[in-house]
């Protein structure tokens, strides 16, 4: 057959297209990614590496497959934009008069109450990027100072799982990376922010059902140890409720893997803002701006209609 | 349509004057590594569905088991996966593929010395490496997780064999080529690629970051879509039209479907939640999309073929087994274009519906596909009968029940549990609680399938004693009794 | 119901044969429509391949138009990135210069202190030459080259002298520096091929 060759090589790249698009086109995009100083604002170095515990941590996480029921990946659907007013400026009446403008849905005589009160305002919800950049050119020549306060959204986020979506630098020097394609336990991307503290981990890893009722985790006993008290009880040693106690004269000491395991699963973080999740958090000590908090609680304007 | 066709093939002018085998000697070359194969194969299908059930078990009793550390959840569902894939299906694939393309080249297998070798230095690996997992060296990617230290083995005895394959093709006698020897020369080519590929860019010489995940996924949907999928389809185009004695309905079709999923099946299974440039998971999603039209010309294609020759899958059980594989392939194909969809996806990713997706292709599709072969051929190379019709017929009632309650349950369980999961009013808990109702029918389903592959062991463990008494034993004695005639003197 | 699991009449044992029937042509007509669809998906989602861009953004400049408002911070260190490596050799990574080589600091500079920063500007774009008093010191005869071809990046221009402003270590506060303050001057001072003398910088006026 003279067509063999040509055909096999045809078979070849018809089947190589598959590698070219999932091997070697993200290793040339992403496999040469440094640490850089991509955070928003600040020279700090992202993402740092593992401390040398939660690097022996990662093994342990690998070795015992805990990556078939947890992931590692918080996902986003979209973003929101809202238009906060940080500062009103010395001229109230020019603001309100602004203000009326951009519809924010209140009246004037409820616009005047809120720009004397605490700062900062929200003055429109969850409406376009155009309209939110729109509001703040109107607000501009008033002396007044709004941002766009920009929140990624999604189920994941809404859960608490994480502030913003996993990407690519989270997982750069991670070997391997496990991101999980079961949620059978919820994901773990972030826990390091929402579970710091080691007892907790410690007690959930030795039963869960000791803060967790419902779960269906198994316990990982083997990871610690039980042995008699010495003169003195240790102080690394759980501290157990009532059912879930050993003996008299016994007590339940963490194994070096679950020590590891802990300060593994505490060095999970994803909420750097960096450039391809960009997201308004309360800053630290900008130049002049006030200082601004997202958590403030919000003063008359939340009636506002969205778009 | 084209005649009846008659036992030799037209042998046209100009071709080298190597005579075609008739089939019974091409069967006789076959029989002792098929056999090996497929024998090894059983035994570690009936170890896949036992851990497999176990698993099940453990998610309704986290309790058990718990202590044992080679027996822990993460670790069992590793080794499940991998007995499964690499014990089990790789060895049928490769046992059926070189006997089809001895067969349909009508040339003896070649070196079969040297693929029973193969076959040994495999299992010989997938024993080391689920060995490996379970002590706690799995390699932390999904479907890869046998050990560095074992998958050269596995490598070296695919080489053996595949080479040993290459060979009899190149043998072989029959110049024109069938669908099935397109699909099954470029899968067997393919195998060394993405598995090389894969161990060496994460296991050996890792690349840095996310990457990882990225050519992980790509390994997942190239060795299913791909390997185990044009496999699997040589199969069902070999006995579809082969058993109801007609012929394939369209030779066109079947290219273009071989084409289009050579170009468009190996993009699968990279959702849009991952952490990956929005264009990765996009490519995945469209060329998954298109891999529609293959799926199309393969219904059309098996459709026309089985046209007016309704009745005869219901008298032979392999073609049983093939038409099931036939229907799940495409419900398989089906429910990966529907799953690749991001508004799709974003309920069911991460729950179990992707795990009854895959299990669809890997046991519904490939699986049956396999035992519907394994059932055809064994007679064929022992030039004897199965021991227990009954015992077959059981398998595939019990195989066939289980997998659709399996699949049925959790797919349907999945979507429960991920719209849950996209609600935050409702908890973490409470969301896979509502799944793992659905779960408790695909753990019954476990147990079916897992007693259901327990007949074919039993059927082949029994022809195995029985075909030793009566070739071996005799032949022993006969070694044998001169020595033993001469002690007596 | 029990199927025949053996085969039956081996002696006539086939193969199978492939017919010849045609695709039908809605086949290639489904091809050609999910092709373009596939196009316009990859156009919506697909993020421009740009390896920054993730769901839900839909390409790098709107990615961009989300990066925070208040750039000044990262111009700050932008500046002081590109300051070391283009400025640092003459002028020291410690702003002191070197009065051995006739380089002027830039610490306590009242030429990068002032106000208003268009002779500032007209100094990086063109260099300077001859004798200069920098911070009561006179340096007699100065020669700084110009910068106008290599730092044809006004951004840049604009992030160095946002640096050198308002370096807190070197005690500076003054107000930093836009590309829209830059351009202007470029544009005006395009045909100028000499270095600036502070005769000719003093006869400008300060804006």
């Amino acid at each position: 057959m003279n067509h063999g060759p040509l055909i096999f090589l045809g078979v070849f790249f018809a089947l190589a297209l598959s590698w070219f698009g999932l091997v070697f086109e993200p290793q040339l995009q992403l496999g040469n990614a440094q640490q850089a100083t991509n955070v928003v604002n600040s020279a700090e170095l992202y993402p740092q590496r593992r401390p040398g515990l939660a690097k022996q941590g990662l093994e342990v996480y690998r070795s015992l497959g805990c990556a078939s029921c947890h992931s590692q990946q918080v996902g986003q659907t979209r973003r929101t934009y809202d238009v906060m007013l940080t500062d009103a400026g010395t001229n109230r009446a020019d603001v309100a008069r602004a203000l009326l403008k951009v519809k924010t849905g209140a009246s004037a005589v409820e616009l005047e109450k809120a720009l004397a009160g605490p700062m900062p305002l929200r003055i429109l919800k969850d409406v376009t990027r155009a309209a939110a950049d729109a509001a703040i050119e109107k607000l501009d020549p008033t002396g007044a100072k709004a941002e766009v306060k920009i929140t990624p959204t999604g189920p994941d986020i809404a859960r608490g799982w994480g502030k913003r979506r996993s990407v690519a630098e989270d997982f750069l020097f991670d070997q391997p990376v496990m991101l999980g394609s079961q949620r059978i336990g919820p994901d773990l991307a972030d826990v390091g922010s929402r579970l710091p503290v080691a007892e907790w981990h410690l007690l959930h890893l030795y039963n869960p059902k000791i803060v967790e009722k419902k779960s269906v985790m198994p316990p990982y006993r083997f990871l610690f140890e039980k042995r008699k008290i010495g003169r003195e009880p240790s102080p690394n040693a759980l501290r157990l409720p009532g059912e879930f106690a050993p003996e008299r004269d016994f007590e339940i000491i963490p194994t070096d893997q679950a020590k590891a395991l802990v300060a593994y699963l505490i060095s999970l973080r994803a909420d750097t803002v960096i450039f391809e999740t960009p997201m308004t958090v309360a800053v630290a000590a900008s130049t002049n701006a006030p200082a601004v908090s997202t958590n403030a609680p919000v003063a008359a304007v939340t009636n506002a209609p969205a778009k | 349509m084209s005649a009846i066709p008659s036992s030799e093939p037209p042998v046209s002018p100009g071709t080298t004057a190597i005579p075609p085998v008739p089939p019974a000697e091409i069967d006789a070359s076959c029989r002792v590594p098929v056999l090996v194969l497929f024998a090894c194969a059983a035994v570690w299908l009936v170890t896949a569905s036992a851990f497999a059930l176990i698993t099940s078990l453990k998610l309704h009793m986290p309790q058990l088991l718990a202590d044992c550390p080679w027996f822990t959840y993460g670790r069992l569902q590793a080794m499940q996966m991998n007995a499964l894939i690499y014990g089990f299906a790789a060895q049928t694939a490769l046992g059926t593929s070189l006997w089809l393309i001895a067969r349909l080249g009508r040339a003896r297998l070649v070196q079969p010395g040297y693929v029973v070798v193969g076959a040994l230095l495999w299992n010989l690996g997938v024993k080391i490496g689920i060995f490996g997992i379970q002590i706690g060296d799995s390699s932390g990617f999904e479907w890869l997780e046998i050990p560095g230290y074992a998958s050269p083995i596995l490598f070296v005895g695919y080489a053996i064999m595949g080479v040993c394959g290459l060979l009899t093709f190149h043998q072989r006698s029959e110049p024109t080529l069938y669908v099935s020897q397109w699909f099954l020369l470029a899968a067997l080519f393919w195998f060394p690629w993405i598995y090389s590929t894969a161990n060496l860019l994460l296991v050996f010489f890792p690349v840095r970051g996310v990457v990882q995940a990225s050519i992980n996924w790509w390994y997942i949907g190239s060795l299913s879509g791909i390997w185990f999928g044009f496999i699997g389809l040589a199969v069902i185009f070999y006995f579809l039209p082969k058993l109801p004695r007609r012929p394939l309905h369209s030779n066109p079709l079947a290219m273009l479907a071989f084409w289009a999923l050579a170009l468009f099946g190996g993009w699968g299974g990279i959702h849009h939640g991952a952490p990956l440039p929005a264009w990765i998971p996009s490519l995945s999603t469209v060329f998954t999309g298109l891999t529609l039209i293959p799926l199309l010309a393969i219904a059309i294609n098996w459709n026309n073929t089985l046209a007016g020759a309704s009745t005869s899958w219901k008298e032979s059980l392999p073609l049983r087994f093939v038409f099931f594989g036939a229907v799940a392939y495409l419900l398989a194909g089906a429910l990966s274009i529907v799953d690749s969809l991001p508004q799709v996806s974003q309920t069911t990713h991460f729950t179990f519906f992707t795990t009854a997706r895959t299990q669809l292709l890997l046991y519904g599709f490939f699986s049956m596909t396999m035992f519907g072969a394994i059932y055809y051929v064994v007679p064929l190379l022992t030039q004897s009968e199965w021991p227990s019709a009954k015992w077959a017929n059981r398998h595939f009632t019990l195989a066939a029940l289980g997998i659709a309650l399996y699949v049925a349950s959790l797919a349907l369980g999945g979507i429960f549990q991920g719209r849950a999961l996209n609600d935050p009013n409702k908890s973490f808990l409470d969301a896979l609680h509502i799944g793992l109702v659905f779960f408790r029918v695909s753990t019954l389903g476990d147990l079916l399938m897992l007693a259901g592959n327990g007949l074919l062991a039993l059927n082949l463990a029994v022809w195995l004693v029985r075909c030793c008494r009566a070739c071996c034993v005799p032949a022993i004695v006969a070694a044998v009794k001169p020595q033993l005639a001469e002690v007596a003197r | 119901m029990n199927s025949e699991p053996n085969p039956s009449n081996r002696a006539r044992e086939l193969e199978p044969i492939a017919g010849s029937a045609r695709a039908p042509v809605w086949l290639f007509v489904l091809v050609a429509m999910l092709g373009f669809l596939s196009m316009g998906f990859l156009d919506n989602h697909g993020g421009g391949f740009d390896p920054r861009v993730y769901r839900p953004y839909k390409s790098i400049d709107e990615l961009g138009r989300d990066q925070p408002a208040t750039r000044s911070r990262q111009r700050f260190i932008k500046g002081q990135v590109a300051f070391n490596t283009y400025c640092a050799s003459c002028h020291m990574k410690t702003g002191l210069g070197n009065p051995g080589n006739r380089v002027p600091p830039l610490v306590h500079s009242e030429w990068v202190l002032a106000e208003r920063p268009n002779r500032l500007i007209r100094i990086v774009l063109n260099g300077l030459q001859g004798p200069v008093k920098v911070d009561g010191k006179d340096f007699d005869s100065s020669s700084m080259i110009p910068w106008r071809d290599t730092l044809s990046d006004d951004e840049i221009i604009a992030q160095i002298l946002t640096f050198i402003r308002g370096n807190a270590e070197w005690g500076h506060n003054a107000s930093e520096i836009s590309r829209e303050q830059v351009d202007p001057i470029r544009a005006e001072t395009r045909d100028r091929a000499r270095q600036w003398t502070v005769d000719e910088l003093l006869n400008v006026p300060e804006q």
